[in-house]
């Protein structure tokens, strides 16, 4: 690890009210690597990803992209230079159709003359094609992960966060889900920060892992390090065994 | 090139060249004229309003404010120092556009939506009709009269039938119309879109959330404020009662019933809801005042359980259809002629 953090996240720290749904939370992410955010339910893990996209203001700590400092940024700016991602819940533009969806990140980097260039690329790319014309309310949660994935990919990131993108998704489309992703990661070199519950995903595509339990970092490290570390036993086992399929 | 252009547009332009015949037809029937010069000022209203409610998603019921600015802009400007409201209409725009900028930019700063932001656009209208009306100078409880008509009526745009100001709102509305048409395919429209659908999910796409609503909040208010100092002439006089709220509520339903964001809706609902409405004043005016505005909520309220996306996507589904039969015989026509 050489080169500087992409992501640098320094004793970040969210309240709400006297929650603190992230404590004190310090994280890298290398260019080039697919990080993994795992824990429990309530963990923190999604408050972590509002307070890096600007979202949410965090109470205190810093966060830097490509060693600017983008805490508190509105969050198109942050987009803007480089940073996108999915969400938990999904929001899709219910009302508008695949291709439109799509064509909203395009925006973010093209003109009128190349947005369509870039649409048809990111629909290709993310196996849409059959379902360009189709309004988002008519389409399924799995569908739905892909479309949230390709507008994100359509502004053209550096960086993605990828909240929970496996969850409620079979076992074929989780592996095609997992192939696209290391897909983006590989040929577009795109760095990847995901949070995921299924744990196949996160053992399967990770190469580095932080584990988040009441807003604290319990451990970081490598899949098999993490898999056997006492600690993240005991607060998955406290609380909710991690699901295997 | 050309043809694709002129296919294109082509409904566009022969829906407007018909509805620009319409005063030959009936400009003898004065209440006629009345009823079709209302409807087209509702229908610019209201395709206005798509910009900032359909597309952003704003519930703006602002538009009394920007009619009265202009209104009192464009007439203030032709009493006092002889300023044509060709002229004084479009200074009435800037001026909506300025009261916007200042309620918009706090608005949007705070991510103010739905209930609360319907609350505070409406207090505007209240707010400047309680101003204006204790403002002598300018306004005042009586109503002020416009000078001009007569041989200086093209200058003071103070006609004495209602044909010329029916083409006049028709330009605009061509105009609205057009220039939702342009939005709704641009970077503006989809931001906008985008917005009005999530916010949050538009922004980490890129999505600058108080620039664009600003955006449309400015054209919106624009356009109603220049219709306010064409409505100040179309009546001739000048009083704090153009800051309506019933003006606003009526816009929103148009905009609504019409179906949001899409271009043609607006126009669509002001055509029916309007005549319907005036139909209904006239009709059940007589036996009991204000029994027309409960029929009218009733088929509010059908469109809301039925058609809650608005009328526009049924019209477009029977247009498509009508066009799916006219179609093969026009193909048929189309390949004999070029043969
Ligand atoms: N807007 C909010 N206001 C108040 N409390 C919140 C808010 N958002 C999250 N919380 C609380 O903060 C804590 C962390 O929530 P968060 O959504 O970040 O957890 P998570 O790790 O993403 O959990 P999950 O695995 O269920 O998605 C939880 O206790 C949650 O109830
Ligand atoms: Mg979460």
């Amino acid at each position: 690890m050489n080169h500087p953090p992409k992501l640098q996240v320094n004793n970040l720290t969210v309240n709400f009210g006297n929650l603190m749904a992230v404590n004190n939370v310090s994280l890298e992410v290398y260019p080039g690597e697919i990080a993994g955010l795992i824990g429990p339910n309530g963990a923190g893990k999604t408050t972590t990803f509002n307070a890096i996209t600007g979202l949410i203001i965090p109470s205190s700590g810093k966060v830097f992209f490509n060693g600017h400092d983008i805490t508190g940024m509105l969050p198109h700016k942050i987009c803007r230079l480089g940073m996108s991602r999915t969400f938990q819940v999904i929001k899709a533009f219910a009302h508008m159709t695949v291709e439109e969806t799509v064509r909203v990140g395009a925006y973010n980097r093209c003109n009128e003359k190349n947005v369509y260039k870039k649409v048809d690329q990111i629909i290709k790319l993310c196996d849409l094609a059959d379902l360009r014309d189709k309004l988002c309310s008519d389409l399924g949660l799995a569908i739905l992960r892909r479309v949230e994935l390709a507008r994100a990919l359509a502004t053209e990131p550096e960086m993605l966060l990828l909240d929970e993108t496996g969850a409620g998704l079979n076992q074929t489309e989780l592996l095609s889900f997992m192939d696209l992703l290391r897909k983006i990661n590989m040929e577009y070199s795109i760095t990847l920060l995901v949070v995921e519950h299924v744990m196949q995903m996160v053992m399967g595509v990770c190469s580095r892992i932080v584990v988040l339990d009441s807003g604290e970092v319990i451990a970081t490290g490598n899949p098999e390090s993490i898999s056997t570390n006492p600690k993240v036993i005991e607060a998955y086992l406290g609380k909710r065994v991690p699901q295997c399929y | 090139m050309k043809q694709i252009l002129s296919t294109k547009y082509l409904p566009f332009i022969s829906i407007f060249s018909l509805i620009a015949l319409i005063p030959l037809v009936i400009s003898k029937d004065q209440y006629a004229m009345v009823l079709v010069t209302t409807v087209l000022l509702y229908a610019v209203l209201a395709s206005a309003w798509n910009i900032i409610g359909g597309m952003a998603g704003q519930l703006d019921l602002g538009a009394g404010a920007y009619i009265g600015l202009g209104a009192f802009t464009t007439g203030t400007l032709l009493t006092r120092w002889n300023i044509t409201p060709w002229i004084g209409m479009f200074i009435g725009g800037f001026v909506s556009v300025s009261f916007a900028i200042l309620i918009g930019l706090p608005l949007f700063r705070f991510k103010i939506k739905e209930l609360w932001y319907a609350l505070t656009s409406s207090a505007l209208v209240e707010v400047l009709r309680i101003v204006f009306l204790m403002w002598d100078e300018v306004g005042g409880p009586t109503e002020k009269y416009l000078p001009g008509g007569g041989d200086n009526a093209l200058y003071s745009l103070r006609f004495s039938t209602y044909i010329p100001y029916f083409y006049i709102i028709l330009i605009f509305l061509v105009i609205v119309i057009y220039l939702n048409h342009r939005i709704r395919n641009s970077k503006l429209g989809f931001s906008l879109l985008a917005l009005g659908e999530d916010e949050d999910a538009a922004e980490v796409l890129g999505v600058d959330a108080r620039g664009n609503k600003l955006k449309a909040l400015m054209i919106y208010s624009f356009i109603v404020g220049t219709v306010g100092g064409l409505y100040a002439c179309l009546y001739g006089f000048l009083h704090p009662s153009f800051f309506s709220t019933e003006i606003s509520t009526e816009v929103v339903i148009l905009g609504i019933v019409g179906g949001m964001g899409i271009t043609y809706g607006p126009f669509l609902a002001a055509i029916f809801l309007v005549s319907f409405r005036e139909y209904l004043r006239a009709a059940l005016g007589g036996e009991l005042a204000g029994l027309y505005l409960a029929v009218y909520a009733v088929v509010l309220i059908v469109v809301a359980l039925f058609q809650p996306r608005g009328i526009a996507p049924l019209f477009r589904r029977l247009f498509e259809k009508v066009i799916r039969s006219l179609g093969g015989r026009e193909h048929e026509s189309s390949a004999k002629a070029s043969s």
